[in-house]
This record gives C-alpha cells, structure tokens and sequence, in this order.
C-alpha cells in the first residue's frame, strides 16, 4: 500500500512531530507511514482522513504488491 | 489503539534496576562458582531429591544458598518489566515492533537451543540451560530497543 501523507501534510503545512500530535501516535509511526514501511489500521486511516478531509481512498492506495 | 497485557510506562525504570541487579549478582555468582555471596537460609522445597549426594527431601525445611535463587527471579522480572512495560508513546507500530521482536527473539533462542542441544554435552549443557532461562527475554530487549532506536533516528533524516 501506497500513501501521500508527505504531500498531504505539505498542502497542510503540519509537521511530522504536528500530526503524530493531533492523531495521538508515535512520530516514528508517521515517518514510517511516509516511507511505506508501515501500513496502518483502519482507524488511523480514518483519522488521518477526517483531519486532511478527503476519502481515505484519496489518501492511500493499493500498489501492484497488494 | 489499546495494548492489551502490557504494564504502564511507569514500571520500565523499575524493570532496569531490577534487571541489573540480577544480572550484576549474576555475574558475580557466576564468577564465583556459586560460593559466593553465600546467603544460606530456610526453603522449604517442594521438589525433593534423595540419595544422590545432596539429599534434599520435599516438603521438609532445609538450608540453602538464596542467592542464584534470588539473582534468577530479579533478573526475570526485571526483564519482564523492562520489555513488557509500555514506552512513554506506545501506539499501533511501536506494538508491531514489539510483536516482531518477540517473534524475531524466540527463534533466535531455540535456534541458539537447538545448536547447543546438538553440539553441547553434560555439565557445558546445564550453564546452557541456565543462561537459556533468560534468553528470550535478552534478545527481545536487545532487538526490539535497536528496532525502537533504528525508527528514532529515521525520523532525524526525513525532516
């Protein structure tokens, strides 16, 4: 699974520590988010959707792998 | 996400000091072929042995050294603490980490068991047994902290 957290949180203009913040994560978990190595649950999904506002199939996508 | 089984945060400091309280007695029991320190008290065994050289019956009071007894039980509790206590920001991935570890750790010791069960004979195989008491525990600190570590510092170089 693929994602555009890093695009997103530019057009945002919010900091890897700023999101892990307001979702209540681990920094780590973003940063391994951003770089593919991690996917996350649904509700971490959802909630990184509510606070970018757009579909979470805006947000992550299914690559060849999946 | 709520991590089921684990301990707070606050108990990890605790489970340090323990855990090297045990291994620093260890260590010193260790060196010492088991005669010192020499911290005979009552136990009352509950598993008993007779007729080989040291008769021991169950369930009658007897005297015995508490120190490897004591060293055994800190250091498991320790490491207990020490890797079943949540970090200060436990969330979904750090919990993957810890599971994997966990995985990545029992293979390591039963691979580690197996080579030594085939390769490793008599009295040499007893300290195996004892070391591998504390094992699982040991290569779960060690690979889910350097995998903690290795995320810690990915972070430095993606801002």
């Amino acid at each position: 699974m693929k994602n555009n957290i890093k695009v997103e949180r530019a057009i945002h203009n919010i900091t890897q520590a700023k999101l892990a913040e307001i979702i209540g994560v681990s920094r780590q978990t973003i940063n391994a988010m951003e770089l593919n190595k991690y996917v996350p649950s649904t509700v971490l999904a959802l909630k990184i959707s509510t606070i970018f506002k757009k579909p979470v199939n805006e947000i992550f996508f299914l690559d060849d792998e999946d | 996400m709520k991590s089921r089984f684990l301990f707070s945060h606050k108990l990890k400091p605790l489970g340090w000091v323990l855990f090297f309280l045990g291994l620093i007695l260890g260590i010193i029991i260790m060196l010492n072929d088991s005669d010192y320190p020499n911290w005979e008290m009552n136990v009352f065994p509950l598993v008993g042995e007779e007729g080989s050289f040291l008769s021991s019956p169950a369930f009658e009071w007897s005297k015995n050294n508490i120190a490897d007894e004591l060293a055994s039980v800190l250091l498991i509790i320790g490491g207990i603490l020490v890797s079943f206590s949540k970090t200060k920001d436990e969330d979904e991935y750090i919990s993957t980490i810890r599971i994997e570890s966990l995985i990545w750790s029992v293979y390591v010791n039963y691979g580690i068991l197996i080579l030594a069960i085939v390769f490793v004979f008599d009295m040499e195989f007893f300290s195996v047994l004892i070391y591998n008491m504390f094992t699982v525990l040991l290569f779960f600190m060690l690979r889910f902290h350097y995998v903690l570590y290795k995320s810690k510092k990915a972070i430095g170089y993606e801002e």
